[in-house]
């Protein structure tokens, strides 16, 4: 430990004099980061960064007391550090919580909190990150979840419950059965832990072949929780080198919070303290928005923005195209501005068409989804002042 | 839509209630494995509170424009009920019988009890329930991760298990509330029409046992069939709650035969009938009072000339009549695909064995 504590200190020193942005500083170790838990005391010597999760509010979705639980939530703040060595890099993300909710037991209407890491596949163009909603068409991202839910039982142990084996369908007696019984519930029990690729939320595919090593853990305490994940910085999906972005989900069960009913950050730089690069991407990630708020928020009203889509104060909430109501909180300018004169370029995973056939957020053409948006090729200045307007639309933070 | 449709038509003049179907279901799928407390199928008294509890209030479906409603997932404890056991091993050595959990509240809770007053106008009636199987089904419109998914073949609906999250949106979109959230695996689970059983020309287990014969199985695009006769032809077997703009295949022959009322003396209204028809309404729709002007005129006709098809269909002769399915059907798209029947739909095993590609491709739905 004592070995740990000098090198993290050295390369924090380092740190603050190179880098004074809003970027995550992952401290170099020698040490093994992959076995750190939660509350290890490693982390106490590595500095925090501040974030911000805002109340997804893309879609509303159709369970009537979730939605009335999560009438305008408040943005949470949050603390992420991170430690990586030569191999590996362990992130930890606290954030506040005042229930400790637990999915367990026989019960059908019970959600446990959790959290989520999201990193991009390809992430050399700031410009062209993945949504920050699971991904999108092209645009790859790996996302490791955990989930305060108890030990999941799946009869094979390959994640493939459409094979479930039970001792009925077995010709085992007496001793065989408590034999197979046994091996079953060895094979079965899991911590609710995935990994997941994903191109958009609708084609995200859990990871279950062991190619995606990672591990997670979340404990709790003083209204809050703390959850780790450790993973490793070369793999077959990834290669995380210099700076990269990272954003983090929450979900909290006593809302009845599950899926796109989460709290969700922007992509945030990610600088791995003592290697070269990144410094583009991480100023590209944390330069703030300057432009005309006022003129842009005219423009989004002029051009018929509110038509389809919701701006608290300007529009009613729809069906039609994706909630704005927190989009400045999650939302990079640049993707801001790509959604703006190509639409295409990220439809993000809306509703389903069959739930709100008469205002298709979409088309399907050639089997690809078009968004039913136009596009605005509007001139830079206007662009840009749109998007300082759009940059403001976010819940406080409580 | 699908390219073909099966179908299941329940007689609900010849249901006596006795449970057979849920017990044929559950011993054969829902007896374990965090399933426990499921129905897939089950048999309630109307007037009643259903299951689970007071299931026609807790939303889902479309409106009239075709949005899809919020709904409530509801509670295993308070709505479902917790399946209990009794000590019957103990009681040899001299213990009292008594449930391992105390029950609060079960499916059939309130059987038999009905509405109206006895003896003068009481009355009740079943309801088999078992998956829609819906044209436009709530739960799938209702999944954000695209995990249900209705069958080219014969419209089936069923779960994705590799891809269900287990959000349970699909509970809350299901009007009919047949979609269950299996603790125990953390996912959603339905009834699956016994599509292995069907695949081997099978009927469902239901229908199989149903000792009052009262289901009739089969697609609904062949018009030699007794379902195609009883629900296009006569238009006698009529979806239920329709209305939820979910377009179900399950359909109903409404209850025309029940006793009359009796007046303050006990003596016999002529001409009433306990069941009210606006109950009967609410049900199937204003196409009940054609469906039992037909099954009367039917019934007298069969009492006066000795013959009527709808009669002889209702009746229930042969369960090679009543059952047509046609495993050859099925078969030639196995061997079309290059697959072999096993009874495991193939969805069910996609992406199991993801490596380093993403092999889910968006299936797009018309």
């Amino acid at each position: 430990m004592t070995k740990l504590k000098t090198a993290l200190l050295t390369t924090t020193l380092v740190a603050s004099s190179v880098m004074a942005s809003n970027a995550v500083l992952a401290h170099k170790t020698d040490r093994d980061v992959t076995k750190l838990a939660p509350t290890s005391k490693a982390w106490s010597y590595v500095k925090a960064t501040t974030i911000y999760l805002y109340p997804q509010t893309t879609i509303r979705f159709n369970d009537k007391r979730a939605n009335e639980l999560n009438e305008n939530p408040h943005a949470k703040e949050a603390r992420v550090k991170a430690i990586y060595n030569g191999r590996s890099i362990a992130f930890l993300l606290e954030w506040p919580d005042g229930t400790k909710s637990i999915q367990k037991g026989c019960k059908s209407d019970v959600y446990g909190d959790g959290f989520a890491v999201q990193l991009p596949v390809n992430y050399k163009d700031a410009s062209k990150l993945p949504y920050i909603g699971m991904g999108s068409d092209g645009r790859p991202v790996v996302i490791h979840l955990q989930k305060a839910a108890q030990p999941i039982y799946e009869p094979n142990g390959n994640g493939d419950v459409g094979m479930q084996q039970g001792t009925l369908n077995k010709n085992k007696f007496d001793k065989e059965v408590e034999k197979f019984d046994k091996e079953v519930s060895i094979l079965a029990v899991t911590d609710y832990q995935r990994s997941f690729i994903s191109e958009g939320f609708r084609s995200m595919t859990e990871i279950k072949d062991g190619s995606e090593k990672f591990s997670a853990d979340m404990a709790y305490g003083n209204n809050g929780w703390k959850g780790k994940v450790a993973r490793p910085l070369k793999d077959d999906y990834l290669k995380l080198n210099g700076a990269f972005p990272v954003a983090f989900a929450t979900w909290d069960g006593e809302r009845l919070q599950r899926d796109g009913l989460k709290y969700l950050s922007n992509w945030i730089p990610v600088k791995l303290i003592g290697q070269n690069g990144g410094g583009k991407l991480v100023e590209d990630l944390t330069k703030p928005v300057k432009g005309d708020v006022e003129n842009g928020k005219n423009l989004v009203q002029q051009n018929g923005c509110t038509g389809c889509h919701y701006i608290p104060g300007l529009s009613q909430p729809s069906a039609m195209a994706p909630g704005l109501a927190n989009i400045g909180g999650y939302s990079t300018a640049a993707y801001l501005k790509e959604s703006i004169v190509e639409p295409n370029a990220v439809v993000v995973p809306g509703y389903n068409r069959n739930a709100h056939p008469n205002t298709p957020w979409y088309n399907v053409v050639d089997g690809k989804r078009v968004s039913t948006m136009p596009p605005y090729p509007l001139d830079d200045k206007s662009l840009n002042d749109m998007v300082a307007y759009l940059k403001t639309l976010k819940a406080e933070v409580k | 839509m699908s390219k073909r449709q099966l179908a299941m038509v329940m007689d609900l003049n010849k249901c006596i209630g006795c449970q057979t179907c849920t017990v044929a279901c559950k011993t054969q799928w829902t007896n374990r494995n965090g399933r426990e407390y499921m129905y897939w199928n089950n048999v309630e008294t109307y007037p009643g509170t259903g299951y689970p509890k007071n299931w026609m209030d807790l939303g889902g479906g479309f409106d009239a424009a075709g949005d899809l409603q919020a709904g409530v997932v509801p509670n295993i404890e308070a709505d479902y009920g917790v399946p209990w056991d009794y000590n019957h091993d103990e009681l040899q050595f001299g213990a009292e019988l008594k449930p391992n959990v105390e029950p609060t509240w079960g499916p059939n809770w309130d059987e038999d009890e009905g509405a109206g007053n006895f003896p003068s106008d009481n009355y009740f009636f079943y309801i088999p329930r078992i998956c829609n199987h819906c044209t436009n089904p709530g739960c799938l419109s209702a999944c954000p991760r695209d995990a249900i998914f209705k069958r080219e073949q014969d419209g089936v609906v069923l779960v994705d298990l590799d891809r269900c999250q287990g959000y349970r949106y699909c509970i809350a979109g299901c009007p009919y509330k047949k979609i269950y959230f299996n603790p125990k695996i953390s996912k959603s689970e339905k009834c699956i029409l016994c599509f292995p059983r069907v695949e081997k020309g099978l009927p469902p287990a239901c229908a199989q046992q149903c000792v009052g014969r009262i289901r009739f199985v089969g697609f609904l695009d062949d018009k030699e069939g007794q379902v195609y006769k009883l629900v296009h032809q006569y238009k006698v077997a009529l979806p239920l709650r329709s209305d939820y703009g979910t377009q179900p295949n399950v359909y109903y022959v409404p209850p025309t035969e029940a006793p009359p009322k009796f007046d303050a003396d006990g003596r016999v209204i002529k001409g009433s009938n306990r069941v009210p028809i606006e109950e009967l309404e609410k049900l199937f729709g204003k196409e009940v009072h054609n469906a039992m002007k037909t099954l009367r005129e039917e019934k007298e006709k069969r009492r006066k000339t000795g013959e009527s098809e709808l009669m002889d269909i209702l009746i229930a002769y042969k369960h090679e009549d009543m059952f047509r399915l046609d495993q050859d059907y099925y078969q030639s798209i196995a061997k079309s695909q290059g697959i072999s029947l096993a009874p495991v739909d193939h969805r069910y095993m996609a992406g199991k064995m993801t490596s380093n590609k993403y092999k889910f491709k968006v299936v797009e739905y018309d």
